[in-house]
């Protein structure tokens, strides 16, 4: 049944206000990234690119991004690792204490940040380590790692069981199911799992906050920033981050979509 | 059956905590047989197959393929093969990558392993154009043969089959029915066949197995079972029936259900005891005269059932028994619904169930 056209005309009314909410201000700091003037002011009166030329020259947004990334690689790489056992855990095996590891494996979710943050803070001086980024990569996996092991829970629960079977009763060895037919299905899953981690780590500020010590994550320095003498590199390394952010979710895109193209093509 | 039997299963059981899916089942299958177990969900049929083929462990027995013990060999070990309800392809590899997925566990050559699937597509009647097809470009019935041919790439000493036509709508499972009759003549393979639909069992087996609760009730050919089932499950099983109860007193059978003409009421069965007639709807005919029978119901005319080829009617007897007749379409009776008739049949087309 076709929608009468006072309702098409208020949805999409509806559509052009939610997107005006989610990208109005991204692109008010869009601006701000490009004037001239030291402090944000509208309307902007002289435009300038020159913001963006000092972030890139800049030692100090070096090691930031260097420090962000490196947290946010291993934060991925581990999460997704952990994600997989622990989904085929969650989704596909029955197992004794299974119902008690779906509730205790959220529960790191709905912890406020802040409050797992400074726990985790303590539990690292109780231990006697000193906060470092390392520290700060452990402290993202534990936030991080439950929601990728959804992500994937979610792909796992789609699995037919008995494709496993079919394969061990064709002669297959435990090794390869894993290789031939469980990791190859899940892939998807483990793709979005994985790119989820990283954004989230790569944005992360509450949890940053308390566990990198010394060492200092893009989000940490653009609050400080904010707090205490703005600096005109705020709105432009935020705006580099969101881009940066695009680039690696179209890469990744593109990356599966040539796998798919690929194995199309072998198989011919 | 006198040579050894490809397949033996002695004494085996299977129990899930308290429950008994398996009670203490005694098996032989020849080689070479197509084999169908028929029975409701629940009955253990499945759990059965997946014992042999080494989805699950026996709780007690053993299980022997052509005298060697497997029962304690790892699935991914057994020349057995399982053709599944689900048909369990491989969503992310093409036809022919499925076809040959045995063959390339076994290290098997690129061209090999091509040249087997093409040849496999071909037994199955499917194109080679559908060795680069997806999984999901496959209508139903090609995924059928698809998983059909995937089986026999692995070359199992016996193909089981769970159930696999039953989400397939009535006429491409007439035809895949004996499709798969005829590539069992071809191939001269064991099958062993699980269904719950017996016209599919009686279509396209050599011998049917009837089970219930974990046991089997009756082992033996289409026939054998449809005309003397030993009990009133595998009776009304087999399709409908009529059920009288009966006695046996000093081989003189009384009835509270049926009237018996004198002449015709002893019968060659052996015990006496109390127990069921009973007769197919298509045995049971209208009548003139008691005469023309050997045991006699009267009764009212209720309904009449149209189905295709045959007609069904529906009479209440005097006692109050509903009896179903069946007659072919060409002789559709004259009578009209609530007129009183006389429904009768002969003792040949009887046979006597004992009470358990």
């Amino acid at each position: 049944m076709p929608a009468l056209r006072s309702t098409r005309i208020a949805l999409l009314i509806y559509g052009l206000f939610v997107i005006c909410l989610l990208y109005l201000p991204l692109i008010s700091v869009g601006f701000a990234s490009i004037s001239r003037a030291r402090y944000i002011s509208f309307p902007i009166r002289r435009y300038s690119t020159q913001w963006y030329g000092e972030a890139l020259q800049s030692g100090t947004v070096r090691d930031l991004l260097v420090t962000s990334l490196s947290v946010a690689v291993i934060v991925t790489i581990c999460s997704v690792i952990i994600a997989f056992f622990g989904a085929l855990a969650f989704a596909r095996y029955e197992w004794r204490y299974r119902t008690v590891f779906q509730k205790l494996i959220l529960l790191p979710i709905f912890f406020p940040q802040t409050v797992l943050g400074l726990a985790l803070l303590m539990w690292f001086n109780a231990l006697g380590i000193i906060p470092t980024w390392k520290t700060a990569v452990v402290a993202h996996l534990v936030w991080i790692t439950p929601i990728a092991t959804l992500i994937v829970a979610i792909r796992a629960y789609g699995f037919d069981s008995a494709l496993e079977e079919a394969a061990r009763d064709l002669g297959a060895s435990t090794r390869t199911i894993l290789r031939e037919i469980t990791l190859p299905l899940l892939m998807p899953g483990l793709v979005t799992a994985g790119l989820f981690a990283f954004l989230l780590s790569w944005g992360n500020f509450p949890l940053s906050l308390f566990t990198t010590g010394a060492d200092s994550t893009l989000p940490e320095w653009l609050y400080a920033k904010m707090v205490s003498g703005y600096s005109p590199l705020v709105p432009t390394l935020g705006i580099m981050s969101v881009v940066a952010s695009i680039f690696l979710i179209i890469i990744s895109f593109a990356v599966i979509w040539l796998v798919q193209k690929s194995k199309a093509l072998t198989q011919v | 059956m006198t040579s050894e039997p490809l397949l033996r299963l002695q004494g085996v059981m299977k129990r899930y905590g308290d429950f008994t899916a398996l009670h203490n089942i005694d098996l032989d299958i020849q080689e070479g047989e197509f084999f169908t177990i028929v029975g409701p969900s629940g009955s253990g049929k499945s759990t059965m197959i997946r014992l042999i083929v080494g989805m699950d462990e026996v709780t007690d027995g053993s299980i022997w393929l052509r005298g060697k013990r497997i029962d304690e060999t790892p699935a991914n070990l057994r020349p057995t093969c399982m053709v599944f309800q689900s048909l369990a392809l491989f969503p992310h590899m093409s036809v022919g990558q499925n076809i040959e997925f045995p063959l390339k566990l076994r290290k098997i050559a690129h061209n090999q392993r091509r040249a087997r699937a093409l040849e496999l597509l071909e037994l199955l009647r499917l194109p080679p154009n559908c060795y680069a097809k997806r999984i999901s470009q496959c209508s139903g019935g090609e995924q059928q043969r698809v998983a059909l041919a995937r089986a026999l790439a692995f070359d199992p000493e016996i193909l089981l089959f769970d159930e696999p036509l039953s989400s397939l709508d009535y006429r491409l499972r007439k035809t895949l029915e004996k499709e798969l009759k005829d590539l069992h003549h071809r191939t001269g393979k064991t099958f062993v066949y699980i269904t719950h639909s017996l016209e599919e069992a009686m279509v396209m087996s050599d011998r049917i197995a009837i089970m219930h609760n974990g046991r089997f009730e009756q082992i033996a050919v289409a026939d054998e079972i449809y005309s003397r089932p030993v009990s009133r499950f595998v009776a009304e099983f087999m399709g409908e029936v009529n059920l009288f109860d009966v006695e046996y007193r000093d081989s003189v059978l009384t009835s509270s259900d049926l009237t018996i003409r004198p002449n015709n009421a002893a019968k060659a069965d052996p015990a006496d005891g109390k127990g069921q007639l009973m007769v197919r709807p298509e045995d049971v005919r209208f009548g003139k005269d008691t005469n023309d029978f050997d045991y006699v119901l009267f009764g009212q005319l209720m309904d009449e059932y149209i189905l295709g080829s045959r007609i069904q009617y529906e009479v209440r007897t005097a006692a109050g028994k509903l009896v179903t007749v069946e007659k072919p379409r060409e002789d559709r009776t004259q009578y009209e619904i609530g007129s009183e008739v006389i429904l009768g049949f002969k003792a040949t087309n009887t046979h006597f169930i004992p009470a358990d």
